[in-house]
């Protein structure tokens, strides 16, 4: 792959040092991310801008990343999709991050578009995500587009893509991952992980595939029982523990507020503190925190790899 | 095979609303096999219109007649001419095909032009049988099967991913888009990893070439089928299969 270095993501991927990610939603507003990013500022080394996700139309995501990194600094992983666009409005979208400064991209399928508030809306998915990172790694490396015609001024920039640890089936993916990085990416950030014996079955295929690509693995330490909840019943491939939830749920019967919020963070610690302290038992390069709105529990957990 | 079923009977009404002489063409090619434009369907909505107030001229074609098939269903609508020529509108009980080309072969041949209208809705192209069916293909113009494992993915896929499974295949192998259906990557998966071919898997097919989809698509070949003798050239074949299913379906020519 790639020797260059164009990203504080890469550069830090590349220095052995434990990588930290962020999240940062558009949604239909900017003001929120921008404050987040400002919020995340020095805890995390870059973060993901996301597009469109769970399929709700958000703000393009190109646009927010270039927004949010201009205003705040926050280097940005400019999320793109393939539900939405075809091959033509992706490698044009690609080559408008190069000349936009966005150094990171993170190429993804894309949840259908029935998951979300237009279901009525035609699904794209010309390209998928192992077409897309291979798209962009072609017009990175050898300054060609889609088309195979030559740009002059190839973006300057490094891609990513997904891994879903708990998914079950395990092997397809996995296959997938090998087949992805193959494609061309550079890195992996993995949806959420809570389990650490999901960790430990993901990194054992990892390893007999000859997977080499570095991994970022998805945490996400939540703010409340309801945010926990969510990823527990709706999203795929994903287990929260029971025990973990429970102690969540107890903290609803707190009244004071402040006190609430300290509960939360001391169950979030603890859990993460164990799950982190096996991590470091893993090929894992880093942590993708989705905690969207949850900053000051990256801290803590940062103290744990430390 | 086209599966299809009949449109809610309102719709129909709606299409046909003030309008009195109707001649309503059946099929006798897939939407005889769906039930939705056999002789028993095409009486059945003559019936029913007829109870609205309007006349009904039945135009019916035997088993192996389509309507699509304008060299065999023209002399059926030839016979009806007249019927045709004084009709308020033309009901079409075929698939999308179907209802065109008899439209058309109204415009240019008998030289009249009518409302034609559908009374079924197309659902695609699909294989099985005899009560279950399953869409598999969407003649795309440039089959990807070979690279596949024989499942093609651009129609057994939710997202019509050429590189999956996508992040959302549920924890049983079933699809994101749909939980009742299996995921076709997990499908592939499995073929390939029983025939011994993972390493196709991991290999990356390049985006499928659209250009053959090119709408609407026209072909044409050098020596048309002559469906008679066809039918006929092919009873020996038949003669082979005696004692089965395949004899009834010999019964019916």
């Amino acid at each position: 792959m790639a020797e260059e270095v164009y990203s504080d993501l890469m550069r830090e991927i590349k220095s052995g040092r434990f990588v930290w990610t962020g999240e940062l939603e558009p949604a239909k507003d900017i003001g929120e991310a921008i404050e987040a990013a400002r919020e995340l500022k020095g805890l995390v080394t870059a973060c993901n801008v996301t597009d469109n996700p769970q399929s709700f139309a958000a703000i393009n995501s190109l646009a927010a990343a270039y927004k949010i990194q201009q205003e705040t600094g926050m280097e940005c992983i400019y999320q793109l999709r393939c539900a939405d666009r075809n091959r033509l409005a992706l490698c044009s979208d690609v080559m408008a991050a190069g000349i936009l400064g966005l150094k990171n991209i993170l190429a993804l399928t894309g949840d259908y578009v029935s998951l979300g508030d237009t279901p009525r809306a035609k699904p794209v998915y010309d390209l998928d995500s192992t077409t897309l990172t291979r798209m962009i790694h072609t017009l990175v490396h050898e300054g060609k587009d889609i088309s195979g015609t030559e740009i002059p001024n190839p973006p300057k920039l490094h891609v990513g893509a997904a891994a879903g640890p708990g998914v079950d089936p395990l092997e397809p993916e996995l296959y997938k991952m090998k087949r992805k990085a193959l494609a061309g990416a550079e890195f992996f950030q993995t949806q959420v992980v809570y389990l650490p014996e999901v960790l430990d079955r993901f990194f054992k295929g990892v390893k007999e595939l000859n997977i080499e690509t570095p991994i970022l693995v998805g945490i996400f330490p939540a703010k409340s029982y309801g945010a926990a909840k969510f990823f527990d019943e709706y999203v795929t491939g994903v287990d929260v523990p029971p025990d973990f939830l429970k102690e969540l749920e107890a903290t609803k019967q707190i009244k004071d507020k402040e006190k609430r919020k300290e509960e939360v963070d001391r169950v979030n610690i603890e859990y993460f503190t164990g799950f982190l302290e096996h991590l470091k038992d893993t090929p894992a390069v880093g942590c993708h925190i989705m905690a969207v709105g949850y900053p000051r529990i990256i801290p803590e957990l940062k103290k744990v790899m430390e | 095979m086209i599966a299809q079923e009949q449109k809610p009977i309102e719709e129909i009404l709606g299409y046909l609303d003030g309008k009195r002489k109707i001649v309503a063409v059946g099929c006798g090619g897939c939407a005889t096999f769906y039930h939705t434009g056999d002789k028993k369907a095409v009486k059945e909505m003559a019936e029913r219109l007829r109870k609205e107030g309007k006349e009904v001229t039945e135009v019916i074609l035997p088993l192996g007649v389509s309507a699509c098939e304008i060299d065999m269903s023209s002399k059926f609508l030839e016979k009806n001419r007249k019927a045709i020529e004084d009709a308020d509108a033309v009901l079409v009980m075929s698939c999308g095909d179907g209802v065109q080309v008899v439209c058309e072969y109204i415009d240019n041949k008998i030289g009249v032009t009518k409302p034609v209208v559908p009374a079924n809705d197309a659902l695609g192209l699909v294989g099985g049988g005899p009560t279950k069916f399953k869409e598999t293909c969407q003649s795309c113009g440039q089959c990807e099967l070979g690279k596949t494992a024989g499942i093609c993915p651009l129609t057994s896929c939710g997202k019509g991913l050429m590189n999956g499974p996508c992040g959302g295949v549920r924890e049983d192998g079933k699809c994101e888009v749909d939980p009742e259906k299996d995921c076709a990557w997990v499908k592939i998966y499995e073929r390939m990893e029983k025939m011994g071919e993972l390493d196709k898997f991991t290999e990356m097919r390049a985006p499928h070439a659209w250009s053959k989809a090119k709408r609407p698509r026209l072909f044409t070949i050098e020596e048309p089928v002559k469906p008679v003798r066809t039918i006929l050239a092919s009873l020996p074949s038949y003669l082979t299969l005696l004692g089965g299913p395949e004899y009834e379906m010999l019964m019916l020519f």
